[in-house]
């Protein structure tokens, strides 16, 4: 039985290989699951001595058997203890509450340690092998049950507000651990807690610790933070940006005034992104500013706007004019030193449908250009994005979620040698009451 | 007409600033007293200087601007004031129009649009005072009034000084100067006020298509009037009907 010991070790410790050669943050999960890696292969290998010593009762020298047992009996309080911790800071986590039960866990925790060290060890002694029995071992049975249920009340008490993912790696946890805690207390020489210790170990590091999801999680979070950031930031930025403007004006700079009114404008309007879908008008209002802005950067560029203004309300997915705009301009228009025009425009095609159409007078399709872009918007779904096209395929495919497949964004190429971005959208209108 | 007192409050200095030496006060008959850069402040300032317009941040210390206008507004129910509020938080708009004499202006505020804020306070300023006391025993006031109601009337069509010289058998100067002496507004400014007020009862009162109001409110061309009504009002037509048709849909 001791090989399966030395297997479990050996999967554990390669575990803690992988996972403390991984740099991660200092989070009291991630340093509970250090202790976990530590104190589960010590565990184990205090198991497999004392499988060894109470099969050879005869040669091994009684002082030294009962030493071992009791360091094994010993950590398993700890070790279950651990998960207890493991699992109530992912509760906590996730609830935002503090866990009732940390001082009950810890007394318990000192409890057992107690009797762990204290109370007399027992042998029994069959023909299918040897093992530890008695009031002894049942510390390890009282510790597994104590900390199992407290976990598994845990769950079900806060299983609404746990995210899924973590849910089930829980759940499977601890049924593992009760599974195999049955059938060691049925078959006492089956010898297998090590096993269910080493099981749960592996879930929650398969689920949880996993450094390619922890990796993915990070990027996530990253993403979530700068969005964060970009949410705080903007008041402080623009009411700056407006301190400065007046600063300007005072000084009596009013272009430079008027630059920084524009830039305030562009930052208010993009940043308002709360809402999928917005009024035509407050996409056209984002661009003006976008293209004011543009304008003044390069003097020969024009722009022109021209919404009907009962399609002023229609609402529209959010940022979609933009990034059809920049396009133009980066692939359009620079190629002619930035000379030319940008001509927005909107009609109804019938009662149900608008266009909006992005009209340039830039370099228009290079050969094969225009083929390739049509493949692309129409098997959006498909297409790996590049830098290139990130924007228009995004833009692509969230008029497609968000209004229905039959919608969408396609170019043709305009009698100005320029290109012409047709995006057709349903007509809907916020209601009025 | 005496120079109309005016009481800047806004916890920042830069604004107020601005708000002092970017606007012209002298050219719309106004003159800017004193200056407060908090809740406190700006209601003992009131008490001390008895203004007659407040322009009034939200966001200041100790007290914030709503709280300060409904204390004073019992003691001096006479003060008009303009809410200065962000884009992101048209509730005190909202507010402003629930309030009487009170009119909102839009952060990061464009100092030359503002003297449209300005002339509208002193018309609401005027039709105030007019209708408390509607013994109107002077001539002038007599005769302004009536070219005022024409001007309700005759809203959606065309309306020019030589018009309403003709249909008063008046010079067209005596009205313009009639407009500048018992508002201090001047006609154009007045004109397009009262355009912009209908279209925005309109909007709010009715499911009309902007173009249908445009019309109504005296303008040929949508285009005219989107542009004039954002110079106003900070805010297009249809923004205007959703930020504040939102309150309505709430409030129920």
């Amino acid at each position: 039985m001791m090989r399966m010991e030395i297997a479990l070790i050996l999967v554990l410790l390669f575990v803690g290989f992988i996972y403390f050669s991984a740099g991660r943050r200092n989070t009291p999960l991630h340093k509970t699951f250090s202790a976990l890696l530590i104190i589960t292969p010590l565990h184990l290998a205090f198991d497999a001595a004392t499988v060894y010593t109470v099969n050879h009762l005869e040669t091994v020298p009684p002082v030294l058997n009962e030493i071992l047992h009791r360091l094994f009996i010993g950590t398993m309080p700890i070790v279950v203890y651990l998960f207890y911790r493991y699992i109530s800071i992912l509760v906590e986590e996730e609830t935002k509450k503090p866990v009732p039960f940390h001082l009950v866990a810890k007394i318990y925790l000192g409890l057992a340690e107690l009797g762990a060290i204290l109370l007399p060890v027992h042998y029994a002694v069959t023909e299918k092998g040897n093992y530890s029995d008695g009031i002894h071992i049942s510390v390890c049975y009282i510790s597994v049950a104590f900390y199992l249920f407290v976990c598994l009340w845990l769950l079900l008490k806060n299983r609404r507000q746990i995210d899924g993912k973590k849910k089930a790696a829980i759940g499977v946890a601890l049924i593992i651990e009760g599974i195999v805690s049955v059938l060691q207390a049925i078959n006492p020489t089956w010898l297998i807690s090590g096993m269910g210790i080493t099981l749960m170990t592996l879930a929650f590091y398969l689920t949880l610790e996993n450094p390619d999801i922890l990796r993915a999680e990070l990027t996530e979070q990253k993403m979530s933070m700068l969005y964060l950031k970009s949410q705080v930031n903007p008041h402080f930025l623009y009411n700056t940006l407006d301190t400065i403007r007046i600063q300007a004006q005072l000084n009596g700079d009013k272009a430079t005034a008027d630059l920084l009114m524009r830039l305030s404008d562009f930052f208010r309007l993009s940043i308002k992104t709360d809402k999928q879908m917005t009024a035509l008008e407050n996409e056209t209002e984002l661009s003006d500013a976008y293209m004011e802005l543009m304008c003044c950067r390069y003097p020969e560029l024009e722009y022109n706007c021209d919404i009907d203004p009962d399609l002023g309300d229609a609402l529209v997915p959010n940022f979609i004019l933009q990034p059809i705009i920049e396009n133009s301009l980066l692939h359009g228009l620079k190629n002619k030193g930035y000379r030319g025009e940008i001509t927005v425009s909107a009609k109804m095609l019938n009662q149900n449908c608008i266009e909006i159409q992005i009209a340039d007078t830039g370099s228009g399709f290079e050969q094969g250009v225009k083929n390739k872009i049509d493949e692309m918007l129409l098997h959006y779904d498909k297409h790996k994005t590049n830098i290139d096209s990130i924007g228009v395929l995004n833009v692509q495919k969230r008029i497609k979620l968000l209004c229905g497949k039959e919608f969408g964004l396609s170019y043709t190429e305009n009698t100005e040698v320029g290109v012409t971005a047709h995006i057709r959208l349903p007509l809907v209108r916020e209601e009025y009451k | 007409m005496r120079k109309l007192k005016v009481l800047l409050v806004d916890d920042e200095i830069m604004i107020r600033e601005g708000f002092k030496r970017l606007f012209d006060w002298e050219a719309h008959g106004c003159e800017v007293v004193g200056e407060a850069a908090d809740g406190i402040e700006a209601l003992r300032q009131i008490d001390a200087l008895l203004p007659d317009i407040v322009i009034m941040d939200i966001n200041i210390p100790f007290m914030n601007g709503l709280k300060v206008i409904e204390v004073s507004r019992t003691k001096h129910p006479e003060i008009a004031y303009v809410i200065v509020s962000g884009y992101d938080d048209f509730s005190y708009c909202r507010k402003a129009l629930q309030l009487q004499i009170t009119d909102y202006i839009l952060k990061p505020v464009n100092y030359e649009e503002f003297g449209s804020c300005i002339d509208s306070l002193k018309i609401s300023m005027y039709e105030s005072k007019t209708s408390e006391n509607s013994d109107l025993d002077k001539g002038d006031e007599r005769v302004i009034s009536s070219i005022m109601r024409y001007m309700q009337e005759h809203l959606s069509e065309e309306i020019s000084l030589s018009l309403l010289a003709d249909e008063f058998h008046l010079n067209p100067q005596y009205i313009s100067q009639l407009f500048k002496n018992e508002i201090g507004v001047g006609f154009l400014a007045y004109l397009t006020n009262i355009r912009i007020e209908k279209a925005k009862k309109l909007l709010l009162s009715t499911a009309l298509s902007v173009t249908e109001i445009s019309s109504y409110a005296g303008y040929s061309d949508y285009r005219v009037f989107t542009k004039v009504f954002k110079k106003t009002e900070g805010i297009t037509p249809s923004q205007f009907r959703r930020e504040f048709l939102d309150r309505k849909k709430a409030e129920i």
